[in-house]
């Protein structure tokens, strides 16, 4: 578990950096752009984010963290939570901004006496009497102990303020909050950044003409948030750098989250972080799963319990059944055989992973040109299709390599070059032999070109030999022979090198794309338990309550639950009765009707050991309990209490569910 | 194929939807629970009749929870990554809560928050965290000041661990959004961790994006099938007696004690009440026209006798005044009309 804590720890600071990496152009623009503003109206930045909220804490805060660096110390975050009126919005803000204040000051150890917020009677005045103490200062300051050097320029830095969920703020509270800050705009520079996830158009819509005319709005649109997916694929999956891989199943059930449900980056990377845990809290050999130099280690080290555990791996049963019968005995008895032999195929799986990864790139680049996309535009969708299963046989890969033989001279080179410099880049040792050959293949391509116009000067000169013959007959001929020696050549050397090329690209495929289930020893570093993973993170729980209440016996194990389908089995928990019960009446349902079939259906089942002379208590018993069965249906919010008519209940469900 | 059929199953869905809800009219029988002949159960004979019915499936329930028990230590493993689990299934959960809580939260501080129970708020859940877990004795301004208090508290001391077991979560006094917000926000702390139990089939409709990220959930199945008996016992059902409105035993018990020309005026009232039952919009009977009958029938001498006498139906909340619109004051018994037929009768055999 400590190895999987690492993990998770250095995941979460590659993703953290890759998030903040990728916004940084964003921010930097943002920056530069709120260095520029000017002092007439208020200047506003509108971020467009997208729908997914939950992705932008982080980017509010390294944008605050930009601008505290580079221009201004006085940067107020505010979330509409917080600011259910204008007063509480102004309180918030205060109380932010004097905090900035003392934080930046308390850095360059000033004796500064921190203000207790709560004290200060937060008006706009008070603000800007603040303010003006606060540049007062600054500007009394010797230029020696100005805070730093980027701010020494801005006599008086401005006030930022960020509104981080444009949508939820209140209109009301928006629109005096701008006219209010409209009035003091002189005396204290305001800047506001809003943020929204939805479109640019939402502005017009919360504020009236009279109130947006005092804002002087600049919009920034920020990445979207597939790309950041295709990053984190990029960096996360399709490194050899993290021992952890993830099989199809469970990549699928992680894209279908993103793409259908939420497109948030966070919860990808939850679904992730579920997977490792997952991982190395099932799988006992999951101690094997990191980098090849300690799980040789590790392998040293196993237990005779965990070599056991190897043996049963169905990828190693079928690994044993290949070799011949004296290794067999060997690796099915002696531990340090198997351990040695463990070793091998560890390495063997990790050179896979390596050459894998620059395979797959090369075939990217060539899948993702051709039209149509048979395979695919994104590299994760290649991926998945990799691993579903031997991607040769699939019919999208036929019709791509089709396709492919029919590139243009131009594409097919520059495409060589990008996979030359994909495989030089990659760690593994066996690509000297691919990356020789590929620049083979270019320079037969340049020689190609000087071929092609002596060709061309060949085609010239029998052009003007025809022009020559002005004898009918010869000309005839020349036709003919010109006609049929161009059917016949009908493969020129460009178009057999084209081939070549192709049929090398598809061998490299097919011996290094090889599916991952069909490695030896893969259990260790895929993760595969996709329902698992569906279950915790895309829950249904109406569904469970469903089959739970329709077919109790696939949860409670006893024969005599067993029933088909559509009847209404008497031995079943009296809830089920009731809700089969339920199902069958409309919107409104009597009480009284319902509970005489509820005793009718129990009676049925009772009455072999019912004795006659208890028939009013048994009665009593029935009633009661037809009340607890009721009772927990509404509080299932299967129904719930009408008044439309004496002792009915209205359904709130319909249909069968 | 599978695609079709789940589309057809989806319009077959919708076609359902509307199938119940075309015809205001509804289709059922018109007897009621009064017709039954069968005194209504009150809560506590109603928990005894329980006790002796035996419960079904004792032994499959039993296997259904040592299969979830046996999840518990992955629960704490999961829990200390900084997800929150929630449980969700048929059947209470509580006993599998208490059992985890017994077996693993021993020695470590932790908090149990009923749901169910009717009059929680989240106020009282902050004010136990402050005062019984932070040790902080004082008030605050608002839940959310309170919050903030205690976000800095566990964010500077990094020992602080509190475990917080909900069940319940989506009760009718935690659902609200306001609370819901800032449960999520407490469980989004890293040394705070939650467990909570949904039961209702539409809990999940009070998650917002930003909540759901916040709680970040991971969901287990738990199904029970173990019957909601504290749940319940709170749920004011419609066929057990509620101690709120007024039955026909305390009906009989407190006319007894009074004298009998009280007993005749609230005769002739029920009685004019039980005339006009089939008329809607009937108001009650106006003190005027019902002090004219009082002395007709020689019940009272007096306006202020019979004022009297009425304040005391009041009180024993017999009989409920209303204003009319042209500012008279009506009279009326909340009660309804298949009770006052059955006290009307009884009162025949009496005399």
């Amino acid at each position: 578990q400590q190895i999987q804590e690492d993990l998770n720890k250095q995941l979460l600071d590659n993703l953290v950096s890759f998030l903040s990496q990728s916004h940084s152009a964003f921010q930097e623009k943002t920056t530069e752009w709120t260095c520029r503003m000017k002092f007439r109206e208020i200047p506003t930045a509108a971020l467009v984010l997208g729908v997914n909220v939950t992705d932008h804490d982080l980017t509010f805060r390294g944008l605050s963290d930009v601008l505290q660096e580079n221009i201004t110390p006085y940067i107020a975050l505010l979330e509409a939570k917080d600011c259910p009126g204008i007063k509480n919005l102004m309180q918030k803000l205060m109380g932010q901004l004097m905090n900035c204040d003392i934080d930046v000051d308390s850095l360059e150890d000033e004796e500064y006496v921190p203000v207790s917020q709560n004290r200060i009677r937060c008006s706009m005045s008070s603000l800007i009497s603040w303010y003006e103490s606060v540049t007062k200062k600054t500007d009394s300051e010797t230029p020696s102990k100005k805070r730093n050097a980027s701010s020494r320029h801005w006599q008086s830095p401005p006030v930022v303020v960020i509104f981080k969920d444009m949508e939820s703020f209140t209109t009301k509270v928006l629109q005096d909050f701008i006219v209010i800050s409209s009035q003091h705009i002189h005396e204290l520079p305001l800047v506001l950044i809003f943020g929204i996830a939805t479109s640019p158009m939402i502005i017009h819509r919360l504020l009236p003409h009279s109130v947006s005319s005092l804002l002087c709005i600049e919009l920034f649109q920020s990445l979207s948030c597939k790309e950041h997916l295709s990053t984190i694929i990029d960096k996360l999956l399709l490194t050899s750098q993290f021992p952890f891989k993830l099989g199809e199943k469970v990549l699928q059930v992680l894209f279908n989250i993103f793409l259908y449900h939420d497109f948030s980056v966070q919860n990808f990377i939850k679904g992730f972080q579920l997977c490792i845990v997952e991982h190395f809290y099932s799988q006992p050999l999951s101690v094997l799963c990191c980098q090849l130099v300690d799980a040789k280690k590790r392998v040293n080290f196993l237990s005779h319990d965990q070599c056991e555990n190897i043996r049963r791996l169905p990828s190693f049963r079928r690994y044993v059944e290949k070799q011949e019968s004296g290794k067999q005995i060997a690796l099915l008895t002696t531990d340090n055989f198997l351990k040695e032999e463990t070793e091998k195929l560890l390495e063997d799986l990790h050179v896979y992973h390596e050459n894998y990864v620059s395979v797959l790139r090369c075939l990217h680049v060539f899948t993702s040109s051709l039209p149509k996309y048979p395979l695919g535009k994104q590299i994760r969708e290649l991926h998945c299709a990799c691993l579903e299963n031997r991607v040769w046989e699939t019919e999208e890969y036929e019709s791509s390599l089709q396709l492919a033989r029919m590139l243009n001279k131009t594409d097919l080179v520059s495409m060589l070059q990008q996979c030359v410099e994909i495989l030089l880049s990659s760690s593994g040792k066996e690509f000297d032999k691919t990356v020789e050959k590929l620049k083979e293949f270019l320079t037969q391509f340049q020689n190609l070109e000087a071929e092609a116009s002596q060709e061309r000067d060949v085609s010239i000169s029998s052009q003007k030999e025809l022009q020559k013959k002005t004898d009918l007959y010869h000309l005839q001929k020349t036709l003919l022979e010109l006609k049929e020696s161009r059917w016949s050549k009908k493969l020129t050397r460009f178009e057999m090198l084209r081939f070549e090329v192709v049929d090398y690209i598809d061998s490299l495929v097919r011996t290094y794309l090889v599916p991952a289930d069909n490695r030896t020893l893969h259990e260790v570093v895929y993760f595969n338990a996709a329902a698992v993973l569906r279950g915790h993170l895309n829950a249904a729980p109406r569904t469970a309550l469903h089959t739970a209440l329709n077919n109790p016996h696939w949860y409670l194990k006893n024969q005599a639950l067993k029933c088909d389908g559509g009847g209404i089995s008497n031995k079943a928990p009296d809830i089920c009765i009731v809700y089969k019960l339920h199902l069958e009446c409309g919107r409104l349902i009597n009480l009284v009707d319902w509970l005489e079939a509820f005793s009718t259906v129990v009676m049925a089942g009772e009455e072999p050991n019912a004795d006659a002379t208890s028939s009013d208590q048994v009665d009593d018993i029935i009633h009661a309990r037809f009340i607890r069965a009721v009772s927990e249906l509404e509080l299932l919010g299967f129904i719930k209490p009408s008044k439309q008519k004496t002792d009915h209940v209205a359904r709130l469900t319909w249909g069968g569910c | 194929l599978a695609k079709k059929k789940k589309e057809k199953k989806m319009s077959n869905l919708v076609e359902e939807y509307f199938e119940a809800h075309s015809s205001s009219k509804v289709l059922t029988s018109d007897r009621t629970l009064q017709k039954l002949r069968k005194r209504r159960l009150n809560q506590q004979t109603l928990h005894d009749l329980l006790k002796r019915a035996p419960l079904a499936y004792a032994a499959e329930i039993k296997d259904l929870n040592q299969q979830h028990e046996s999840l518990f230590s992955k629960w704490m493993l999961q829990l200390h990554l900084g997800f929150n689990i929630v449980l969700y299934g048929l059947g209470s959960k509580r006993d599998l809560l208490e059992k985890f809580r017994t077996s693993l939260l021993q020695d470590s501080v932790h908090l149990v928050v009923n749901g169910y129970f009717p009059s929680i708020t989240v106020r009282s859940i902050l004010n136990s965290i402050t005062e019984e877990v932070l040790d902080h004795i004082g008030t605050f301004r608002s839940p959310l000041d309170q919050l903030e208090f205690i976000i800095k508290r566990f964010k500077e001391d990094s020992s602080l661990e509190l475990y917080v077991l909900i069940h319940n979560l989506d009760s009718q006094m935690l659902r609200g959004e306001r609370s819901q917000q800032i449960l999520a926000q407490l469980s989004s702390l890293p040394s705070i961790y939650l467990i909570a139990s949904i039961d209702h089939i539409n809990a999940p409709l009070m998650w917002d994006q930003a909540k759901l990220s916040l709680y970040n959930w991971l969901w287990y199945e738990t199904t029970t099938f173990s019957p909601y008996v504290e749940e319940t016992s709170y749920e004011n059902s419609l066929l057990v007696q509620q101690s709120g409105s007024l039955a026909l035993s305390s009906l009989m018990h407190v006319l007894r004690s009074l004298t009998l020309n009280a007993r005749g005026i609230f005769r002739l009232l029920a009685q004019h009440q039980l005339e006009k039952k089939d008329n809607p919009s009937y108001p009650g009977l106006s003190f005027q026209d019902f002090y004219q009958q009082c002395r007709e029938a020689f019940l009272v001498n007096s306006d202020l006798t019979l004022r009297a006498q009425l304040t005391e139906f009041r009180d024993h909340k017999l009989i409920r005044t209303k204003r009319g619109a042209d500012g008279v004051e009506y009279l009326l018994i909340p009660i309804d009309d298949s009770t006052l037929t059955d006290f009307l009768e009884k009162e025949d055999e009496d005399v």
